[in-house]
């Protein structure tokens, strides 16, 4: 389990050269038709996102990810 | 009047030569992407709130069923008013009407049982998860501020309020955004911090002991700090990639109240007793969430892939992906795919053994086990003609197994089917011996189907 949290660790580092790092190309205002759309997000639907992460929130051992909030309820 | 139409034309042409040329100039850039069709105006990869002042109402429904256990209906209401400034307020109404069964954490049954409760008399097959019935209303309450701080600042906060029969939950958090690198890139701070209490129905048992014991009185607290660092980055015009570390920190009461887990005496393999599960006081869990989205000339895909990992010893993989086909008239459809695996908390136990010293800490809740999980599902958009707003239909089919040892059948079954639930205490009444052979799985799949309707509706 160590090595896949190493792994883990590392792939995060990458992501974040790479998203940091200019090796994309720019991207003009005047290229952004498509990320202007209002479903181009990570969570284009919160609520419905929201109600599913209450689902597997109650359901499984694992939280967090998306947002800073947890918990709010006792979850049988 | 010349002069002035003179000028105009220069302008015309000035503004269309830049856009051909910056077209040109960004299509050379990435060789293996088309040109757009028209150069469109500028937005940013996240748009800042409207600066048109209104409202927007959202309404969600949730039918939720679980086979043979738990159901819910959750209605949940929000409003948001839009100033023009761009600032957001919303208020949210939720309310959680949950019934049916809950495992107890007790061993499955290796016989056939009839255990007699409040509620009546049941039957419980080989194999069946002990569970005892319950009911509870939730209740929540939620504010929430947006507010764009110039054009590359965005703040947030929000505040909320939650209420059950034995539980409540009230706290408040933060975040702050901001876009850097040409608007290309956002970088997110965000926390949170919840004061919960825990009031279980009869008092708070005592860990580890006999589930006859009497119960503490009073109410229990659990401290629960969130915090989130991200990064989202526009890669293409297609494509936009993003991280997330979130860190919660747990502290108080966080056993499970009505769960028991099963003392068995390793010789007869006969359950002499259901002892109240414990568990630490404090749980660190971490998430580090990776994303992305990809445009193409009409549909939308979304992946994510989270790990998790706390110092309960629970390690968890989530992939997650999701396809929006766009249909014609405007509405599109959503095939929905998620894979879950867990490895179990290193007190995780389905059973423990009579004669040997009683660990620190014990649970044989599922959620804490060797756990896998599927989910299938698929949302639907639509307007309906000559009707305002937005409606999605959502369903999801979950699939929930074990990865468990299987309990060996030889021997009988005398006690357990109990636990202690908050208003029917189950005994069992009659048993009998075992006849199956076959092994019975410490975590028996579980078929979980989930129904959501929304609306919004701006005005």
């Amino acid at each position: 389990m160590y090595r896949a949290r190493r792994l883990a660790w590392a792939a995060l580092a990458l992501l974040a050269l790479a998203l940091t790092s200019g090796c994309a190309a720019t991207v003009h205002p005047w290229d952004r038709d498509l990320l202007a759309d209002p479903k181009m997000k990570f969570r284009p639907a919160p609520m419905i996102s929201a109600v599913d992460d209450h689902i597997y929130f109650s359901k499984e051992g694992s939280m967090g990810g998306a947002t800073a909030a947890g918990g709010g309820c006792g979850c049988n | 009047m010349q002069l002035n139409a003179r000028a105009s034309v220069r302008t015309a042409l000035r503004a269309a030569a830049c856009l051909v040329l910056a077209t040109g100039l960004s299509t050379a850039a990435r060789a293996d992407e088309p040109a757009p069709p028209a150069p469109a105006p500028a937005a940013a990869p996240v748009p800042i709130p409207t600066t048109t002042p209104g409202w927007q109402l959202d309404a969600t429904g949730l039918i939720y069923s679980e086979q043979s256990r738990t159901s819910v209906a959750e209605p949940i209401g929000r409003i948001t008013r839009i100033f023009q400034n761009g600032q957001t307020l919303s208020a949210q109404l939720a309310v959680d009407a949950m019934t049916g069964a809950t495992p107890t954490g007790a061993r499955p049954s290796l016989s056939t049982q009839t255990v007699t409760s409040a509620s009546g008399t049941s039957t419980h097959a080989v194999g069946e998860v002990p569970t005892h019935q319950y009911h509870d209303l939730r209740r929540a309450a939620e504010l929430e501020y947006g507010f764009p701080i110039g054009t590359l600042f965005q703040g947030g906060a929000n505040a909320h309020y939650s209420r059950e029969q034995d539980y409540q939950s009230i706290g408040a958090g933060g975040s702050a955004s901001i876009d850097v690198l040409h608007r290309l890139v956002t970088l997110t701070v965000g926390g949170g911090y919840n004061r919960d209490e825990v009031f279980p129905v009869g008092g708070t048992p005592i860990p580890l002991v006999d589930g006859s014991t009497p119960h503490e009185s009073g109410r229990q607290a659990k401290d629960v700090g969130s915090w989130l660092v991200g990064l989202s980055r526009v890669v293409t015009r297609r494509w936009l990639a993003g991280g997330n570390l979130t860190l919660t920190r747990e502290s108080g009461y966080l056993t499970e109240p009505y769960k028991v887990i099963s003392l068995i005496d390793p010789a007869t393999d006969l359950t002499q007793a259901q002892l109240n599960e414990g568990r630490p006081r404090a749980r660190d869990r971490r998430a580090a969430l990776a994303s992305a989205v990809y445009h193409q000339d009409s549909n939308i895909l979304y992946l994510e892939y989270r790990y998790y990992w706390d110092d309960w010893r629970v390690r968890s993989h989530t992939a997650d992906s999701r396809y929006l086909i766009a249909l014609p008239g405007g509405s599109h459809v959503t095939p929905h795919v998620r894979v879950y695996t867990q490895e179990a908390a290193d007190f995780y136990a389905p059973k423990l053994d009579l004669g040997q010293p009683l660990p620190e800490f014990a649970s044989s809740d599922y959620r804490l086990g060797p756990l896998n999980g599927v989910t299938f599902g698929a949302s639907y958009g639509f307007r309906m003609p000559n009707s305002p707003g937005e409606w999605t239909v959502s369903a999801e089919y979950i699939r929930q197994w074990g990865r468990g040892p299987a309990f060996p059948t030889a021997g009988g079954e005398g006690g357990g089917g109990g636990g202690q639930p908050p208003d029917t205490r189950a005994r069992p009444a009659a048993a009998q011996a075992i006849t199956d052979p076959q092994p019975i799985d410490t975590i028996p799949p579980l078929n979980i189907g989930s129904v959501v309707i929304g609306y919004t509706l701006r005005f």
